[in-house]
């Protein structure tokens, strides 16, 4: 266990050297989603940031520069998830009401989900309370990369998550409740002045000592719903359905809202196309709907109708399934007739503005984050796999020394579970995995870690 | 009911007429890439129809009739129609589990069939041109499935084989939840047996030991009214009807695999998930083996049902092996349309022409109707797809789905 804990140590420490080095991504065709598509193409990475990016021909690589050969593949940057509610251990409180709380105490770094969604190119996942609540406490955007929620963390104070999910009672009392929890807080918030202001009176006509002040703060159970209704937050709204969208258009102008919209809300589109603004996609973007008069069904894709409604929007994966995999859902879109760069975009750099960080991530452009995965062809094929994933220019994830993906790709099989996982990892971009297959090594079958 | 009964009727002898014009007209369809199935691709190629049969296949340079009607298709992908060899649908899900019984062999999934069904629809529109129904997975030996095309202008006409397979079901389905009613009795009428999985082998053996000490029937007279079943099985024991064994786990493959080797009968591997496991004794045992839904592992996910354990490298480990396996969908309910479930075989590193030979010619041969579909050839069934991008890339929409020559979507 110490040695163990002493390797971590270590490796943290060579992480974070590592983010200092010069990294080169080389020969690949460079797709930056924001800008022209560069084959033969450079990206160079200096203490995390991209400095340069261009032909190979026209960027020279500097002799001390790491250099990731990407000859023949894909380079484009990664993933970016606005809304999930995964890696938590238990993402929906029972209590409704509590905007106090942060998903910062749920996150499980060691959560297959990370380690999946690395695998799949993600990084940088919005994870939030889950959609069975009222106010259900904020947010925290984090990369998948790391062994502790700060290691993660790549930003907090993101918002509060809100949902019109009708939990426990009916849609009307779900709305009920959820105006009712807003007008608390406001009036909470006037008593408050109200107190303030009486006290600074009575200070004033000289009641109240000249040498004292105004101490008292806001409940720090109530300052997160306090932010979010004098929109100093935003809240992050999930509406499950279209009976429920002029309700949440009628919160938005009273909030700062991000809209978050689960499945069957295609009858809402003429609606969101006069709101107008973007809004972010549930993992299920194609289904069936049956008409009630004929009994006929027809399949639905929101990404379309809402492209055809020129609404931008945000997709989002699933934790586990196809719509966990990043070209099944881009694949959806364009078979259904999405263009192929507006699915590209939407997860990516429509993602990121939602975040506010466009400025950081979600397009490759010299000054941004070294955000950048490396796939062995078309992001948009099922046969491509995600070959290496560099997060602030730090590789994070090597295919080759994917223990899992080895394991399930074994052919020899019986050597392949004799062989448990490595508890020595030679290099950091196995470490995360590796360590953690150590940790089920003990514990019998590989498989017995499978959640 | 009956008004719907003549709605059909009215509605079949409308599309049964406007099958017979578009049958007897030849049509052409040019300049795609034509993927045969069990040959190599054809670019630029010509599919030439007529009489609801194929009536010529070839490069850009075989000649065409006179008259013909011509289908411009460049820029798409010509296929087989698609054949599901484990489909789960075409009737009502509860038609499909007879519970007065453990041991049904004798019941006939084709009558509880519904050609309307909106499952067919479905697959229609996923390209899936002929589907093997069985019936469901909560008997030890639930019945006779059928072999039926997934449109038809009536069921005489969908139907290719009224009793294709005998099912069998190892495993824990078939006594999941079977338990004695509190305080009740053992022999009431409640009681469902079996509630282990050696119970189920002992219903199984049971059938077929029974089956074998009964006397041959006398040719012209019925078999014995209280054993309509023993019948089946002693067909399954003859080798004139395939059993086909939903087994997934190393354990139950094993289970079904000894079960045959006792009584000597001919089995397929069902939803054959640890396949991988018994690779040496399948391919000694010359079984053949259903893959249901590719697509369903996951690396974040692997336990598979019934205690099995899903790996990406099955696809590969068969193929290298020479086992011969399809690619279906109906061992799980949340199974991608066959398409799909095609293309993650071929994500799991399945050769592309081989992962669509899984969902064409090998199924087609697996189920004896390869004379007549399964492959794009001179004098087989015109049943084919035109789509829109090769069918193994995600963005692959089938416009245009034809069984008999006849086109069957209904509009885009």
């Amino acid at each position: 266990m110490n040695t163990r804990f002493s390797l971590v140590v270590a490796a943290c420490l060579a992480a974070s050297a590592a983010a200092q080095d010069l990294i080169a991504v080389k020969g690949g065709k460079v797709m930056t989603i924001t800008g022209p598509t560069i084959d033969d193409g450079v990206v160079l990475i200096q203490n995390g940031r991209i400095t340069k990016l261009g032909k190979s021909a026209d960027v020279e690589i500097p002799w001390a520069a790491k250099v990731v050969d990407a000859t023949g593949k894909v380079v484009m940057p990664t993933w970016v998830v606005a809304h999930s509610q995964g890696g938590q251990r238990g993402f929906n409180e029972n209590m409704q009401n509590v905007p106090w709380l942060s998903v910062a105490d749920a996150i499980d770094p060691a959560a297959v989900y990370f380690e999946d969604a690395l695998r799949n190119g993600v990084g940088t996942i919005h994870v939030l309370p889950g959609n069975q609540t009222l106010l259900g406490g904020s947010g925290l955007v984090v990369r998948p990369a790391g062994r502790t929620v700060e290691d993660m963390a790549v930003s907090g104070n993101t918002g509060i998550k809100m949902s019109l999910f009708a939990a426990g009672g009916g849609r009307l009392q779900q709305i009920r409740k959820l105006r009712r929890a807003l007008d608390d807080v406001r009036e909470y918030l006037a008593d408050f002045d109200r107190r303030k202001a009486e006290f600074e009176k009575e200070k004033a006509a000289g009641a109240i000592a000249a040498d004292k002040t105004w101490t008292e703060e806001i409940d720090r159970t109530k300052k997160g719903a306090c932010d979010l209704v004098q929109k100093k937050t935003k809240g992050w709204l999930f509406v499950p359905s279209v009976a429920e969208i002029d309700e949440a258009l009628r919160l938005d102008k009273e909030l700062d809202l991000q809209i978050v919209l689960g499945a069957n809300i295609d009858d809402a589109v003429p609606q969101l196309a006069k709101f107008g603004k973007p809004v972010i996609l549930d993992d299920t973007i194609e289904y069936f709907e049956t008409d009630e008069e004929t009994q006929k069904e027809k399949k639905v894709c929101t990404p379309k109708l809402l492209a055809d409604a020129g609404v931008p929007f945000a997709l989002t994966l699933g934790a586990g399934g196809p719509t966990s995999y990043p070209w099944w859902q881009l694949g959806t879109c364009v078979r259904n007739g999405v263009d192929r760069r507006m699915a590209l975009e939407a997860l990516t750099i429509v993602p990121a503005r939602l975040l506010g960080m466009e400025a950081q991530i979600g397009s490759l452009a010299e000054g941004k984050l070294g955000n950048v995965q490396v796939l062995t062809g078309d992001p948009l094929q099922a046969t491509t796999w995600v070959e290496t994933v560099l997060l602030e220019g730090e590789v994070v994830y090597d295919r080759a020394k994917d223990p899992r993906l080895q394991y399930l790709f074994a052919e020899d099989v019986k050597k392949a579970s004799d062989k448990k996982p490595t508890d020595k990892a030679p290099e950091k971009a196995a470490e995360k995995p590796a360590e953690k297959r150590g940790d089920a090594a003990g514990q019998g079958e590989p498989k017995a870690e499978v959640k | 009911m009956n008004a719907r009964f003549v709605a059909t009727l009215t509605l079949s002898a409308a599309l049964a007429s406007a099958a017979a014009t578009a049958q007897e007209r030849t049509t052409v369809f040019t300049g795609a890439r034509i993927l045969p199935a069990g040959r190599p691709a054809i670019e630029n190629g010509v599919l030439v129809v007529a009489g609801g049969k194929i009536q010529a296949i070839g490069g850009s340079s075989l000649p065409r009739p006179d008259g013909a009607t011509t289908v411009d298709c460049s820029g798409r992908t010509i296929t087989p129609g698609l054949i599901d060899a484990s489909f789960r649908g075409g009737a009502d899900p509860a038609d499909l589990n007879e519970q007065s019984d453990e041991v049904t062999p004798h019941l006939r999934v084709l009558d509880s069939l519904d050609p309307e069904d909106r499952s067919f629809e479905r697959a229609r529109a996923g390209g899936v041109t002929t589907v093997h129904v069985m019936p469901g997975t909560r008997n030890v030996i639930g019945g006779l499935g059928c072999v039926v095309k997934t449109w038809g202008t009536d069921p005489a006409t969908m139907v290719l084989n009224a009793e294709a397979s005998l099912r069998i079901v190892m495993g824990t389905e078939p006594s999941m939840g079977n338990r004695a009613i509190r305080g009740g009795s053992v022999d009431s009428m409640y009681y469902r047996r079996p509630t282990t999985r050696m119970g189920v082998v002992w219903e199984a053996r049971k059938a077929f030991f029974d089956a074998k000490q009964e006397p041959e029937t006398v040719p012209g007279q019925a078999p014995p009214a209280a054993n309509p079943g023993r019948e089946v099985l002693k067909r399954v024991l003859r080798g004139s009807l395939t059993a086909y064994t939903t087994a997934r786990s190393e354990q139950d493959i094993r289970t079904a695999l000894r079960i045959a080797a006792e009584f000597g009968y001919q089995t397929v591997i069902d939803d054959a998930q640890d396949a991988y496991l018994v690779a040496d004794e399948l391919a000694a045992a010359k079984v053949m083996v259903l893959l249901g839904a590719p697509s369903a592992p996951t690396v974040a996910g692997t336990a598979g049902a019934d205690g099995s354990d899903p790996r990406f490298a099955t696809v590969r480990i068969l193929a290298e092996r020479g086992i011969p396996f399809v690619v279906t969908t109906g061992s799980n309910l949340s199974a991608l349309d066959l398409v799909r479930e095609a293309m993650f075989a071929a994500r799991n590193g399945l050769d592309p022409a081989k992962a669509l030979d899984a969902v064409t010619i090998l199924p087609a041969r697996l189920l004896g109707i390869d004379q007549r579909t399964g492959s794009l050839d001179v004098g087989k069934d015109a049943d084919f797809v035109v789509w829109s991008h090769d069918p193994l890339d995600p963005a692959a929409v089938a416009e245009s789905v034809f069984i008999d020559g006849n086109s069957v979507l209904a509009s885009r």
